[in-house]
């Protein structure tokens, strides 16, 4: 009968994918930055993977729903918000500052000295452009491995690596009092 | 290894990201080195910082029931699912697709199952309007308090009439996202159900039956320049009343 059919497809993805409920809705809310918004899209990215779940073969389920998720966080802001969603500049370009920057030993000292300062340092990851934000996020707070990133991001591991460092040298020149603006 | 050849790698260092052996030349190179020590501890403490400092957002329980019951009522939808009749999917595609064009659009639809992609956005629009908390824009039964919204926000100008005597309340109204254009919709209330009615500048005749997918009937008309699309979670038959009764007080 096709009602248990959907049944068990239902268990099996409530047990597969609602475990990772609170990833996705972290990553659903440093996107749009608001709660009811949030909610809607991971309630919205829930439905459309349940729609292809049956496209979904072995691999990461994380992974799968926080891409799913991420997706129709763009899709969603591209609708409502898409101020929001201006790219960033090309990756070489904005490498220039990079592997050097950070590490210049002025901004380190001051860096060390101001240590105290922790509200500010998540107003910062907020006002970071999307795809550096992103990258932090999954990294930092979510904990995911480059690959991982990579995967859910739909980058090459190279420009996770770049995104990553450019988000890092910007957040330590906000955090030490200069405008962030200049560092992205 | 020198400096030049750490700084490189200290952040997928620290990320845990090197391969072994890359790993204990970091290291090695960290213990003594008076320039990139430093410089470990600042990365180290940013990420000590971003993590005390960002809030850990958890999904509200409401969500997650939300989701549960979103995701039990489509599983039952796609229980109920009747096979379509082949010629109607195809219709509602060149309906969609002559408002894409008529309105300016350069909407095209891709994919292999395009109708299936048609009828998924009429239904999508309809379950995203029960299940989010947006289900109008403008909440009034008052059709000179919905019609006038719409003016200005849409091309086209729905005729929001008050149906409660008939025992189909107008609850209000919203502009909706179909093939990526504004369209605005009309809400109604059968008992417990919502039909939605979305509003599209007309272009074939009457479908003069009602359609059965994902366990959602929908029905179409034409008024004049109108095209109607009503789509509901109640009964067809229903529906079909709903047309008949909306067809009659709209023409007045």
């Amino acid at each position: 009968m096709a009602w248990i059919a959907e049944r068990r497809r239902r268990s099996r993805f409530e047990s597969m994918v609602l475990p990772h409920l609170d990833a996705a809705y972290a990553l659903a809310r440093w996107l749009t930055r608001n709660d009811a918004d949030a909610a809607d899209v991971v309630q919205e990215a829930m439905l459309r993977a349940f729609r292809y779940f049956d496209t979904y073969r072995e691999g990461d389920a994380k992974s799968w729903i926080l891409r799913i998720v991420r997706r129709t966080c763009y899709s969603w802001l591209e609708r409502n918000r898409p101020a929001d969603v201006v790219p960033i500049d090309d990756e070489e370009v904005l490498d220039e500052g990079g592997t050097k920057g950070p590490a210049a030993a002025g901004d380190t000292e001051a860096l060390l000295q101001n240590r105290s300062d922790l509200r500010r340092l998540d107003v910062l990851v907020e006002a970071l452009p999307a795809p550096l934000r992103e990258v932090i996020v999954l990294r930092e707070l979510h904990e995911l491995g480059y690959r991982e990133i990579a995967e859910i991001t739909g980058v090459p591991i190279g420009t996770v690596m770049s995104r990553l460092h450019r988000a890092r040298a910007a957040l330590r020149r906000g955090w030490d009092g200069k405008d962030i603006g200049d560092a992205v | 290894m020198q400096c030049d050849e750490i700084r490189p790698r200290l952040e997928a260092y620290l990320d845990g990201e090197l391969a072994k052996t890359e790993r204990a030349a970091v290291h090695d190179h960290l213990a003594d080195c008076p320039e990139c020590g430093p410089e470990t501890v600042a990365l180290q403490r940013l990420r000590e910082g971003i993590r005390r400092s960002a809030p850990t957002y958890r999904a509200p329980e409401a969500l997650r029931s939300r989701i549960r019951f979103a995701l039990r009522q489509e599983a039952a939808a796609r229980a109920r699912q009747t096979r379509p009749a082949p010629g109607w999917l195809a219709y509602a595609a060149s309906i969609l697709l002559a408002v894409a064009v008529g309105s300016g659009g350069t909407f095209l639809i891709t994919g292999e199952r395009q109708e299936d992609a048609v009828a998924n956005e009429l239904i999508d629009s309809h379950l995203r309007s029960l299940l989010g908390s947006h289900l109008t824009d403008v909440a009034s039964s008052d059709q000179h308090t919905v019609k006038p919204w719409f003016a200005g926000r849409t091309d086209v100008s729905p005729p929001a009439v008050d149906l409660a005597a008939e025992g189909f309340p107008l609850v209000g109204g919203r502009l909706d996202l179909i093939a990526g254009k504004p369209v605005p919709a009309l809400v109604y209330r059968r008992r417990e159900h919502v039909i939605n009615v979305f509003v599209l500048p007309a272009s074939h005749g009457d479908l003069g039956a009602t359609l059965s997918r994902r366990g959602y009937s929908l029905r179409h008309w034409k008024e004049g320049d109108l095209g109607f699309w009503a789509v509901t979670d109640a009964a067809p038959s229903e529906l079909a009343e709903f047309e008949r009764v909306f067809r009659v007080v709209t023409k007045g």
